[in-house]
């Protein structure tokens, strides 16, 4: 596991180190969208570069995404001096939109590159290598220690635009715009534009939730950042998913829990009173009106608590459910099994004839699924279940809530 | 005076004669000129760089589907795209049709992932040479049909078409007769028929599911098998993620070689990839 996530990892923690400083100047600039336009922009310059004969990863077109990127980055920044008259957000996402479709139109030209682009704009920060993070690790440092030595115009013209001249506003603007064009082209280039959007947003938001001060935000969105990373990546290993979109997932699950947490302070006895019974006087009319849709709220107390479920059924359908999910376990293990083999036979790791391997390889792909005939005794069983449950718990639950609804709301009304 | 007006507008009448067929891959237009020769103007709604999966079509193209005579198809579920077009007056010809056919299992329930599982079979059948048979018979039925005159001139086309080809491929199963049983493994499985035909074994693809990157998980299982195995080739496409081919071959040890899955010319399709594979094979012995 180390092996293959150590530089996945110690990539996502340089994109956080830059990501969540650029990410606290976006949210104060209310300029949330636009590191996915600069990345579309640079992707329109990947495509020319592609059209005019260089291989999509080659420093020819890295040069060509970073030229586009730095010509949206002053588009967007000759654009905030008219904010009265036209929004900066209308700007971005014009030109997000029509990059995007620029690109189109020049892939059309040469369309060997529309695969490459639409896997760069996933990202595959899997196979990132030690060179590309330490290319990144020393662009950013370069980045991060120039802001640093022009902090204050820097940190003026985010927060405090309007004790600026114009002119110097402009200036600083395109310094800001640029430099973080320069970033967005690299970071894409490794992990894809779902991700480094992430990196951008979620730990600077979290952070701006969590603390005040740009320095304390700055610390805690890097530890929020780095433990997101860990967690992603972990995530993918042990659930084997796909490892750029998990590391988004992760992200998405803080904010989730952030809400949700500032959601229940604000919940008093009474309004979690009114959640719940609203909540089971819905599933139980659902259940009553609807038993053979989909209740995953049901299916996932039965699997928690089984005798929910076998409660249902008869003695003698207890007893062919239960031979059923022996038989399903039976089953698996022997695929499993056979899976192996066939594997190491294919990769010659054990001897077999040919034709006894090519019956095993054919018995397998037949097999494929197994038992669904057994899934369909437990399809039926559960069936059966719901049709009783329909009454037996559909009522009660639907009685419950009316009752807490109507009690509640009398309370207010006395 | 009448003698020459004829004599002066033959050319052009001649040229209205020709037959527009329209394939949706460049493979197919190559076959269809080997059958057809002068007496078809063939286009081709893809290119070979181009995801056969995922053409968009022109106004242009448009136009010349409608004004076409009849339309070739890879069939199967090979181009989706095809059936946003309005209603065809073309005599549509599916080139799989008498195609035998392999990977034909469908999963009724995905409990486990397979490798690139299509509806109904693998599609990549072109990439087999000896399926140029079935195919060209195909072409050849179809066109004899709309210009019965020309039957005769079709078949003899066909007949020397064939016999070159299979001249070549002959050729071609010599310079790959040394590596016969070698154990190779794909990015993504479109290459099982032309492994078939050369005898090539096939144990892995790196894309469980065409298009997703694997997870940690499979990429660290395909690792590791590698560097027990005598598994030298990696076979890529050239819209393969160029990331995960670098990483498969630093870290399972293997040797890169990108592969066409289609061509301009169908032979020379062949002997291009027969002589990227056969150095790539010979250097990772």
């Amino acid at each position: 596991m180390t092996e293959l996530l150590l530089w996945p990892f110690a990539a996502g923690l340089v994109l956080t180190g830059i990501h969540v400083y650029f990410g606290l100047h976006v949210l104060a600039r209310k300029v949330v969208f636009v590191d996915l336009s600069l990345a579309q922009v640079a992707a329109l310059g990947l495509a020319v570069a592609i059209l005019a004969g260089h291989p999509v990863q080659s420093d020819a077109a890295y040069w060509y995404a970073f030229g586009f990127a730095i010509v949206g980055a002053l588009l967007v920044a000759l654009a905030r001096p008219y904010e009265g008259a036209l929004q900066q957000e209308a700007v971005i996402g014009i030109v997000y939109a029509v990059s995007a479709a620029l690109g189109v139109l020049v892939l059309d030209r040469a369309p060997q590159g529309a695969d490459h682009i639409k896997q760069l704009l996933a990202g595959t920060i899997l196979t990132v290598t030690p060179q590309e993070v330490a290319g990144l690790a020393a662009l950013y440092a370069g980045i991060g220690a120039l802001h640093l030595l022009l902090r204050r115009p820097i940190m003026q013209a985010s927060f405090r635009p309007q004790d600026m001249p114009h002119a110097h506003l402009l200036l600083w603007d395109a310094l800001f715009y640029a430099s973080f064009a320069l970033v967005v082209t690299s970071s894409v280039r490794v992990a894809g534009v779902l991700l480094v959007f992430c990196y951008l947003i979620v730990p600077a938001a979290l952070a701006g939730l969590l603390a005040t001060g740009f320095v304390v935000r700055l610390v805690v969105g890097w530890v929020l950042g780095a433990a997101l990373t860990a967690g992603g990546l972990v995530a993918s290993w042990v659930w084997d998913l796909p490892t750029g979109p998990a590391v988004v997932a992760a992200f998405g699950a803080a904010m989730a829990l952030a809400a949700l947490a500032f959601a229940l302070r604000r919940l008093t006895l009474r309004k979690s009173g009114l959640l719940a019974s609203s909540a089971a006087a819905i599933a139980g009319a659902l259940l009553l009106a609807f038993p053979q849709m989909d209740q995953p709220w049901l299916d996932a107390i039965e699997a928690a608590v089984p005798p929910l479920h076998t409660a249902f059924l008869s003695a003698s359908e207890r007893t062919t459910r239960d031979e059923t999910l022996g038989s399903i376990a039976r089953a698996r293990e022997e695929l499993t099994r056979l899976r192996a083999l066939e594997a190491d036979v294919r990769w010659n790791k054990v001897e077999m004839d040919g034709e006894k391997a090519e019956r095993l390889r054919q018995y397998l792909a037949g097999k494929g699924e197994i038992s669904a005939g057994d899934a369909l005794v437990l399809r039926h069983l559960h069936d059966k279940a719901r049709a009783r449950q329909r009454y037996m718990l559909g009522l009660p639950l639907l009685a419950i809530g009316i009752w807490g609804l109507w009690a509640l709301l009398r309370r207010r009304a006395a | 005076m009448l003698a020459a007006l004829v004599a002066a507008t033959s050319p052009s009448a001649q040229a209205q004669q020709r037959l527009l067929v329209i394939t949706t891959s460049p493979d197919l237009k190559s076959l269809v000129e080997a059958v057809g020769g002068d007496r078809v103007e063939v286009e081709s709604l893809g290119q070979p760089e181009q995801n056969p999966h995922s053409v968009e079509i022109k106004p242009g193209q448009l136009v010349r589907v409608k004004q076409a005579a009849m339309l070739v198809r890879i069939g199967l579920d090979h181009e989706p795209w095809l059936a946003r077009l309005p209603a065809l007056t073309a005599t549509v010809v599916d080139a799989s049709r008498d195609v035998p056919l392999l990977q034909t299992e469908t999963p009724r329930l995905r409990t486990a992932r397979k490798a690139h599982t299509h509806a109904y079979g693998n599609t990549h059948y072109w990439l087999d040479p000896k399926n140029a048979w079935p195919i060209t018979a195909s072409i050849l039925a179809a066109l004899a049909d709309l210009s019965p005159a020309d039957r005769a001139a079709f078949e003899a086309r066909r007949e020397a078409f064939l016999s070159r080809l299979e001249e070549r491929l002959a050729a071609w199963e010599g310079v790959l007769a040394p590596y016969r049983g070698a154990r190779v493994v794909v990015v993504h499985d479109s290459w099982s028929y032309f492994a078939e035909r050369f005898g090539l074994r096939i144990v892995a693809a790196a894309e469980p599911n065409p298009g997703v990157p694997p997870s940690p998980g499979e990429l660290a299982a395909l690792l590791d098998r590698l560097r027990g195995s005598d598994v030298r080739v990696l076979i890529s496409d050239p819209h393969s993620d160029p990331s995960l081919v670098r990483q498969i071959a630093d870290k399972g040890g293997v040797r890169p070689v990108t592969l066409l899955p289609s061509g301009r010319d169908y032979i020379g399709l062949f002997e291009e990839n027969v002589q990227r594979l056969s150095q790539a094979l010979k250097s990772g012995q």
